[in-house]
This record gives C-alpha cells, structure tokens and sequence, in this order.
C-alpha cells in the first residue's frame, strides 16, 4: 500500500460556472452564485436565494448532448465528462477504471413533479426509473462505458469526500489503476422544504463564520475528480494537478442533525486525516471549511479547527457564499476550489463575513489572497447523521 | 481479502429473530406476492424516545444492527457500513406528499430529518456512540454488496477490528403500488408454482434487516467466513457469468468443485430469471433459492448472506431452500450468485471457518 | 377612574387564565399526537415541569415540531428559532404565549 494518490482531472457544475475555468473566474472575481430562485418551481421562488446552475434542464441536456436525462443525471454527467477530458482519457478499457458517485436526493428533482398525481390521480407518469440513488450513478456509467467498479455513496453532505476517500483507497490496494470520484444533488423542493422545517436557512446572502449568520443558502451542481495510481500515471505521463495525501471519516455520535459543541467528530475526521497523511497539522497551510453559514456548523467546526491546531489555525474560508450548500456534490465542488487554491497560490475568500464570531479566537480570510504558496489545503465537509469527513490535498 | 462473520441477525418474514428457527415447517411456496417482516419487540432494541419517532425502516434497521451486537456480546463496535437502495422511503414519502399537501407551508421536520439514507447507520452510532468509520451505500441490488466490499477492505487495510455491516430496505403501502403498477409483481394466481419452476412474469417482494459483526480473524464464535466478493455491472450471456464465477473462484483459491451448493437469486419473473437459470443448468452444482422466503428487494444478498452462513453453521440445507433429495453434505464453500431484473450481477463465496 | 381600571384588568386577567387553560388542556393531547408519545397520555403531563432536558426529555427536533405545531393549531409563528427555549419551557408558559399573541 505505497501509492501515492495522483489527482490528473477535475470537471465542476455550480453555480458559479459550466467549467473549471469558468468556476476559477467566478472565484477569483470573487463573483457569487447564489441569487433568486430561476428554474425550480416552488411557492417560496421569492423567499429565499439559492446557488442554482444557471441553465434549464433542456439547456443542460443539449451542452452535454444528451436527450432526455433528469437533472441531476445530466449534471453529473458533464462534470464527469469534464474531468475525463481534463485527464485525457479517451480509452476507458485501458485500465481498471471506476466510478464512484454520491447523492442525496438523486432522482427527487423529477420524482417530485409526478408523485402526487402518480398517487392520487393514477397517472401513468413514473418515477421508478429515475428515483432511487444508484440509478444516475449506473447511468452516467453506461453512456461513458465504465464497469470495473461503479457505485454510489449518500452520507448526506460529506458524500463526496467519502466517494473520494473510497477511490483513493481502491488505487492504493492495487483494486483499480483510477477512478473518477465526486458528487452530484440537484436543487429540488423536497430539499428547500426539509431545510427550511429545520429554520436553518438564511432568507438572504448567507455569511459564513459572520457573527450574525442566520443559516445557508442551498445550492445545487456536481463536481468529480480522476485519481490515479502512481503507476498508471508513469505509465501514461499523466500530468498531476495536486495528491490526495490524506482522509478521514468520523461519527460525531452526537446528535440526527446537529454538530456537538466541541465539534468532536470534526476533530476526529481531522485527526484522522492528518494521520493518514503522514504529517503534522502545522503542515497545513489552508482550511476549505465547511462553514455552511448555520449558527451551530460553523462554531462547532470553528471549535474544533481550534483544538486540533491548538490555536495555531492556519488560514481558513468557507466558499458556500459563492456556490451555496451543494449537499452530496459540496465536497466534490470544494475539492475542485481546494485544487484551484493550490494550483494558482490563491485563497477564495469567505464572502460576505463582516462580523468576527464572539465564541472563536480564529477569523477566516475575507479577501481574496494571492502569491501565497499553498503546500498542503485541507477541505471538511461534514452532515447529518453526525458524519464527518475530511480530505487533504497536497502539490506535491 | 476475506473476513469472518462472528455473530449475525436477521428480520425478515419468516422467524428468522428467533435463534432456533431454520425453516423447518416453512413451506416452498411463499404465501403473498408481498412478504412483510415478522418483527422483533423494536422496544427491546430501541429507547422509547427514539422508538416514538422512527419509521419502519429505521425500526427494523437499528434493531437489527443491536440485535447482531447483542449475539456477538459486544456493545462496542470500530466502524458501521450499510447498504440501502431505497433509504427511508417511508419518511421520504410523508415528507413529499406533505409538500403538495399543505403548500410548502407548516411542514414538520421529523420526516425530513429521517429520510437521508445514512439514518440507520448515523442512528446505531448514535446508540453505540460509535465515533468509527460510517459509510452508507446505495447503488441499486449491489448496495449490500458494496458494503461488504468496504468492510472487507477496511479490515485488511487494519483500519478497524470489528465492523458491523448490514442491509436494509422497506416494503411499505406506496413502493407496493409502484412495483405493482410498474408490472414488477408476480399476480397472486401465478404463486401455485415455485419460484424456480415459475413459467410467469413478475416477482414476490420482500423487505428486511439482515447485520453481520466481522473480523479479520477468527474466535470461537465466528460463524462462517466470506471468502470473496465480486460484482458484475454487465454479463452477456450465462456463459459470460460462468466464467466470471470460475475466474471469480480462481482469484479465491477454489475451483467449482470445492463448491457444494450455489444459493440463487432466482426470483420467480420467468423472463428475467432467464440467463440465471441457464446459468443454473451450465455450473454442475446443486442449486438452492432464497427469494421465495425473503421476497425480492435490493437488499435480498443480504438474506442469503445469513441463510448462507446458518447453512453452513449447522451443516443443514432447509427442505424449502432446495428442491433436490441428495443434500450435499460436508459443505465447505458455498456460492451466492444474485441479480435483480437480469442486471447488476453478484457472487459471494461463504465457508467454513 | 383608578378602581375601574383595576377592575377591568381584574376581570381581562380573570378570562386571559381561562384561555390560558383551555389552551393548556388542548395542548397536552396535541402535544402527545405531534411528538408521537405513545407511552404517554396526555393527563399525565405535569403542566409546570419543565419539558426539555428532564420531564419528558424532548429534545432540539421536538422543538421544531411544536414550532409547527403552534402555526398550525394557533396561528402563532416563531421566526427565531432561538427564542423557543423559553417558550417551551412547560406547557404552561407554551400555552401563556399562545394566548399573549392570539386575538
């Protein structure tokens, strides 16, 4: 088990961009995505803000040329392409390659349209096809004809990171030689609802790590990294966008919902990760929070940021005021932004924090910095359930 | 990379929660075209401030995944992995027709909160206070299987000594009238045959909780091992998924002759079952069948799973569970070999510790 | 001009602790239906002690869903969720505030 975990592509749909590139603009212009509701119907389209992709499903359907896949299927389906490109593979049966996915809420974005007529007025309109979790994950893998290994996760919002952590560990025991590993939820209003009944979310901009935040702003999109075993990259002189050096998963066992105070499962998927890593917490140099603007997120992760750096916490931001809280995807976008940060010496900010947090001693970056040389960034996406996760990525 | 099972619980619609119980009055023919759980007094797994609030699955999840603890004597556990394809439908189900319900207006929380797929996991962590590794898969009739595979890797990588890892899926109201209307369910007149003799479309759903505690090594308790998993995403033909079982076995060490029984997921859709039954003709060893107990569901490996293990636990084969009149005696492996809708291939190999 | 006032807000008080009551005695039985307590009836809820943490140990999630439970049945929204701590302190200072803020 001594491969190291090359990460040779990325693709990436939000609601800050279609691309990589166009996400790197929209970060680095520190240009946000959250904005009022445009393409999902629900009564609250004027109550709240949310990080929407900015296209109809039939706009999505015809940029990826396909015909008829529901969102979130189509979504996934792009950015997976994208980071198959980016890692220019063309021949999938070259090597053992697999493909992990995660989800939420899969296939709710059309189940919700025909559910209630499907029962009560028994319309013909079903969802069975599309519904259920493994369905867009089998899909996407069928049209781009991987089959060494497919499968899906749902963790609730650490999905992603857990996907890739699954990946990372099946190229260093020798299982597959890459894997393509992310996430994907689109916007829906079973999502918007549930957390709207937890009063969890913020009616305006949310502010991450802001004194004052109220809660998060939903978001929606996909984002898959290619990781590859050492040996596949020699083989194929691949470039290396960055490593996956460490990763960790841990249960709070604290709460369905909510983060205990002392943030104790961060902490644990923290420690976890720099274990694996090999390496001490002051070798890191950025922290991609998780920070989703919730009163209880971001002082329990805060928290624990503190006790495992021992109040020597490197410089931290979230970036869900740019893109929104993307649930299964939120982990697979901020690997993106965590790989972007590396590659272009830039820390994204945290957005709209205007007010420090009386409860931490730490202050996230508010304004975007540039020429800073970022070795190791360490990204935490944490959900319900009390799982936690985190993942560390190395330039070299 | 194999891993052995040192204590294992099943709910299911047969007694399978009583320890003695192995099917020995339990008849060929299932009794329905939906077979609902037989389910444990939940309150003697789960705290009443829980109990008041968890749906079906969750009851039958939760209780399971203790129950298993409770067998093996431990109350500790280093990491939990499940696998469900279809997660909290029940809660999902409230929570949406809520929403049309009442105008996106006054909803309550309590279903939203359970209808994420990892509640079962996030729960039995939650009792156990379990701050391990906890993964949920959920990728169609492999979920269970994907989870072994995890378990079974994360033991060799040393990451954990004792894992618990279960499969779970509901059959409520809702998903029997989508099956049923989808044209997925075997009609009540076609169950006058078994489901290996079935010569008619459709199958007889099923529902249930199966958890395994395993190790990397051996104690005096332990069961069964597995020896191997495999998952197949596409065959061709049933000659495609016999070499896949003698490259399978191979990887493994065995030849088909060390095989003494293959447990199949026929499911009685005729048309589907098709290439299986081929199969089922074209490897030369007895053929045994799980489905008409436990129903079809995404899932079901995890039911044959237990009943693999108790097979070869007691060294007995249920008269339901194989139609033949020679009972292969002295079983060493044992081979699982399931698909749902002609799809999504898989095989596990269960021993003798 | 100072008795009367007395008077009347004797009397406001007299009929503001019978809602207050009634509310107290409808709010046991929908409590118990809200939260699902099944081992519980409704009679037997002390209306003084406290509901979170010990009495019947409700817990963040229950907080919310009597949340609901007062827009539903009496149109009293709570907008912070922070303010519901003390509002359900008890059932009695739950059906207090319900009767402070309907006509």
């Amino acid at each position: 088990m001594s491969t190291r975990v090359h990460i040779t592509g990325m693709g990436i749909i939000s609601a800050i961009g279609d691309s990589v590139e166009e996400t790197f603009l929209s970060l680095s212009e520190c240009r946000t995505g959250i904005a009022k509701i445009n393409h999902l119907q629900t009564l609250h389209k004027n109550e709240f803000v949310c990080g929407e992709v900015k296209h109809s499903n039939e706009e999505l359907n015809k940029m990826a040329g396909t015909a008829l896949f529901n969102r979130t299927t189509v979504l996934g389906l792009m950015a997976v392409q994208e980071a198959l490109k980016n890692a220019e593979i063309t021949n999938i049966k070259e090597a053992r390659t697999g493909f992990i996915s995660s989800t939420t809420v899969a296939g709710m974005c059309h189940s919700e349209l025909v559910y209630k007529d499907f029962f009560e007025k028994k319309s013909n309109e079903n969802f069975i096809d599309s519904h259920f979790s493994g369905i867009s994950t089998n899909e996407i893998a069928a049209h781009l004809g991987i089959d060494a290994y497919v499968t899906t996760i749902s963790t609730a919002c650490s999905s992603a990171a857990n996907a890739v952590m699954l990946g990372a560990r099946l190229i260093k025991n020798n299982i597959l030689d890459r894997v393509v590993v992310g996430g994907v939820d689109a916007l829906s209003k079973f999502t918007l609802n549930g957390f709207n009944t937890l009063m969890i979310l913020d009616t305006e901009w949310c502010k991450p790590f802001d004194e004052n935040r109220k809660g998060l702003n939903l978001g929606e999109g996909a984002a898959f990294l290619v990781l590859e075993s050492e040996d596949q990259v020699k083989k194929y002189d691949k470039k290396t966008l960055a490593f996956l050096s460490g990763y960790g998963n841990a249960n709070d066992a604290y709460h369905q919902t909510a983060s205990s105070p002392e943030g104790h499962g961060a902490f644990l998927a923290m420690q976890k990760a720099l274990q694996v890593a090999g390496f001490d917490a002051r070798k890191i140099d950025y922290i991609n929070a998780h920070g989703t603007g919730t009163p209880n997120n971001d002082s329990s992760e805060g928290i624990a940021m503190q006790t495992i750096f021992e109040n020597k916490v490197p410089k931290f931001s979230s970036t869900k005021a740019y893109t929104g809280h993307t649930l299964a995807a939120a982990a697979g976008i901020e690997a993106v932004i965590s790989i972007l940060s590396i590659q272009h010496n830039m820390i994204f900010p945290c957005l709209n924090r205007l007010e420090q947090m009386k409860d931490l001693q730490i202050t996230p970056v508010t304004t975007l910095e540039k020429n800073v040389d970022l070795k190791h960034v360490m990204s935490n996406s944490f959900g319900f359930g009390g799982n936690c996760s985190t993942l560390i990525f190395s330039k070299n | 990379m194999g891993a052995y099972i040192n204590s294992l619980s099943c709910i299911s619609h047969h007694n399978t929660i009583s320890e003695d119980f192995f099917f020995e009055e339990t008849p060929a023919l299932p009794s329905s075209n939906f077979l609902f759980v037989t389910a444990p007094v939940y309150k003697d797994y789960i705290p009443a401030n829980t109990i008041r609030r968890t749906s079906h699955i969750l009851k039958m999840g939760i209780s399971a995944g203790l129950m298993c603890l409770r067998n093996a004597g431990e109350e500790k556990i280093d990491a939990i992995i499940t696998g469900t394809a279809m997660g909290c439908y029940e809660d999902t189900d409230k929570f949406l027709r809520s929403i049309d319900d009442n105008d996106e207006r006054m909803l309550a929380p309590t279903s939203f909160i359970q209808s994420t797929h990892n509640t079962v996991a996030g729960q039995i962590a939650l009792l156990t206070k379990c701050h391990g590794y906890n993964f949920t898969y959920v990728h169609q009739n492999l979920s269970f299987e994907y989870a072994l595979l995890d378990a079974l890797l994360l033991l060799k990588e040393g990451e954990a000594q004792t894992i618990l890892v279960g499969g779970v899926d509901e059959l409520i109201p809702p998903l029997c009238e989508l099956f049923e209307r989808a044209g997925h369910i075997k009609k009540t007149e076609d169950l006058r045959h078994p489901i290996w003799d079935s010569k008619t479309n459709g199958y007889v759903a099923g529902e249930g909780a199966t958890f395994f505690n395993l190790s990397a090594k051996a104690n005096e308790k332990s069961i069964a091992k597995i020896s191997g998993i495999k998952t197949i995403q596409k065959i061709t033909d049933a000659k495609d998924l016999l070499e896949n079982s003698n490259s399978f076995l191979k990887k493994i060490g065995l030849t088909k002759q060390d095989v003494s029984l293959v447990l199949s997921g026929i499911n009685g859709d005729s048309e589907k079952d098709n290439r299986l039954k081929e199969f089922n003709t074209q490897i030369g060893l007895p053929i045994a069948y799980f489905k008409h107990l436990c129903g079809e569901y995404f899932t079901a490996s995890g039911f044959a799973l237990w009943l693999a293990s108790k097979i070869i636990q007691k060294q007995s084969v249920p008269t339901c569970v194989f139609p033949n009149s020679i009972v292969p005696q002295n079983i060493k492996h044992l081979l699982i070999v399931n698909q749902f809708n002609d799809q999504y291939y898989s095989l596990i190999c269960v021993s003798q510790c | 001009m100072s008795i009367y006032i007395i008077q009347k807000t004797y009397n406001t008080y007299t009929v503001y602790k019978m809602e207050v009551q009634e509310i107290v005695t409808s709010l046991k039985s929908q409590i118990v239906e809200q939260l699902n307590l099944e081992e519980i009836k409704p009679e037997d809820i002390d209306t003084d002690a406290p509901l979170f943490g010990t009495g019947l140990g409700l817990d963040s999630i229950d907080a919310l869903e009597l949340i609901v439970l007062l827009e539903k049945n009496y149109n009293v929204k709570i907008e912070d969720p922070k303010e519901s701590k003390a509002i359900f302190a008890s059932v009695k200072t739950m059906a207090e505030y319900i009767a402070a803020h309907t006509k």
